[in-house]
């Protein structure tokens, strides 16, 4: 155990590096899920079109290849371009927090396109009507009328993609991120203990997961409240 | 910098030859894996704590971390132990094959035992009753009631289950395998058009994606001819 003390803070830094991550990705994730399936519900062919290429494309394709081709695919565009107006300039790229958070966003987010718009056809076309009613426009009954009420049927399958997205993390450590996976990587070559090292790690990841667990848990109860008080 | 269409189909011929590895993970891991579910489930519905609780703290630990770390856990880690290197396992664990199948099983057959689990919780407990009603002892039922209506309630999460292990398998890369990531990681290392080369894998990956979906479509609609007319 005396190997792992001496490493503990930079786990404990390289925690919170996971955690912001996995909240830039989550925001990044569920607006494009919310875009993704607004458009594939839309009237219009070109969304529909886009958002089902969207959905296809990134549901088919490996997380590890989609973070490869955001990240060495914009450094070699920006290198190219630095170099129009500086020719000195050897490397340039995305720093890989947003390169990797930005490739499982757009991973995830087509996972929770397919979630939203199961959800959104689930709540009763009878609140849309009367919302229309009311006189609202259609931007307002999405936001005022239909999303509050595909939240509550979404979340469930909201919590795992939440999960898998928490899980994903691990990957952008390829590209160079200093999250847990990172540290693991160093301790190991100064501690020569490989098990105990990654073991902590996926500690680290047992204990996130827990948390966001146990959130979603608490949420769909929040959510369901006003079926339990019925009874 | 421009994009070179000509070099997205050069390169796919060289992709191909991962294509083998990959498969043969999928396939191996999947297989191991489904084995593994149906033993945890068999566990957790057994009724009794010694069996049910490891196989619930299997399914936990395995579910909440990610594939990555379990591969690294495996691959760089158990060497640490004398015990493991000195093991008939070792054979197995020397090599990063060998680890990344028992990575991908053991994450496959956490998933797998509680896709199956809901299945069979969708299965009318009426059923149940008119098999008892029709004299069938618990295995009979089990066998000839409730297994086919599980596996086919569980089909569709199931074949998305398949498709994950598919995309798992291109961490093989970073443990040195060239499976079809694997060999485009090291053509991108050579000629420096990630666009081109990454793109193609992903259309190969893609197309694989399509056979699967494809053909748990046509598996499940056999399994299902006598629901619909």
């Amino acid at each position: 155990m005396g190997d792992v003390v001496g490493w503990l803070d930079d786990y404990f830094w390289a925690a919170m590096v996971v955690v912001r991550v996995f909240a830039a990705s989550l925001v990044m994730a569920t607006l494009l899920g919310l875009i993704g399936s607004a458009a594939k519900l839309s009237k219009i062919r070109i969304a529909n079109g886009i958002a089902n290429a969207y959905t296809v494309v990134f549901r088919g394709t490996p997380e590890m290849l989609v973070l490869l081709i955001i990240y060495f695919g914009s450094a070699i565009t920006l290198t190219t371009i630095a170099q129009i107006f500086d020719p000195e300039i050897k490397f340039v790229d995305i720093p890989p927090f947003w390169a990797g958070a930005l490739a499982i966003a757009l991973v995830v987010g087509s996972y929770m396109t397919e979630t939203f718009r199961g959800a959104f056809l689930g709540v009763d076309p009878g609140q849309v009507e009367a919302a229309r009613a009311l006189g609202l426009s259609n931007f307002q009954t999405f936001i005022y009328v239909r999303t509050p009420q595909m939240w509550r049927l979404a979340l469930p399958n909201f919590g795992n993609h939440m999960l898998s997205l928490m899980k994903d993390t691990a990957l952008i450590s390829v590209i160079g991120l200093e999250e847990i996976v990172f540290v693991a990587e160093m301790a190991t070559t100064v501690t020569l203990k490989p098990f105990t090292m990654y073991f902590i790690v996926a500690l680290i990841y047992l204990a996130i997961s827990t948390v966001i667990t146990l959130t979603v848990a608490g949420l769909e109860k929040y959510a369901n409240r006003h079926l339990e008080s019925g009874r | 910098m421009s994009f070179d269409i000509a070099l997205v189909f050069d390169s796919i011929p060289k992709m191909l030859e991962g294509i083998g590895l990959t498969l043969e993970l999928l396939f191996l891991s999947t297989s191991i894996g489904l084995i593994l579910a149906v033993i945890t489930l068999l566990m957790r519905i057994s009724g009794r704590r010694f069996l049910a609780w490891p196989a619930m703290a299997y399914i936990y630990v395995f579910r909440g971390t990610p594939i990555l770390v379990q591969i690294f856990v495996i691959y760089y880690g158990l060497p640490q132990f004398d015990l493991i290197r000195e093991s008939i396992f070792w054979a197995i664990l020397r090599e990063p094959f060998g680890c990344m199948v028992v990575a991908l099983s053991l994450n496959a057959g956490a998933y797998v035992s509680e896709i199956l689990r809901g299945g069979l919780l969708g299965v009318d407990r009426g059923l149940h009753e008119a098999g008892k009603a029709l004299g069938m002892s618990t295995p009979q039922r089990f066998i000839y009631i409730t297994t086919p209506i599980a596996v086919r309630l569980a089909i569709p999460a199931y074949s998305n289950d398949f498709i994950s292990m598919l995309k798992a398998t291109a961490l093989a890369s970073t443990v040195t395998l060239l499976d079809m990531t694997g060999v485009a990681r090291t053509i991108v290392a050579k000629t420096f058009a990630p666009y081109e080369i990454f793109i193609a894998a992903a259309m190969i990956y893609m197309v694989m994606t399509w056979f699967i979906q494809r053909g748990f479509g046509l598996f499940e609609r056999r399994m299902s001819r006598y629901v619909k007319p």
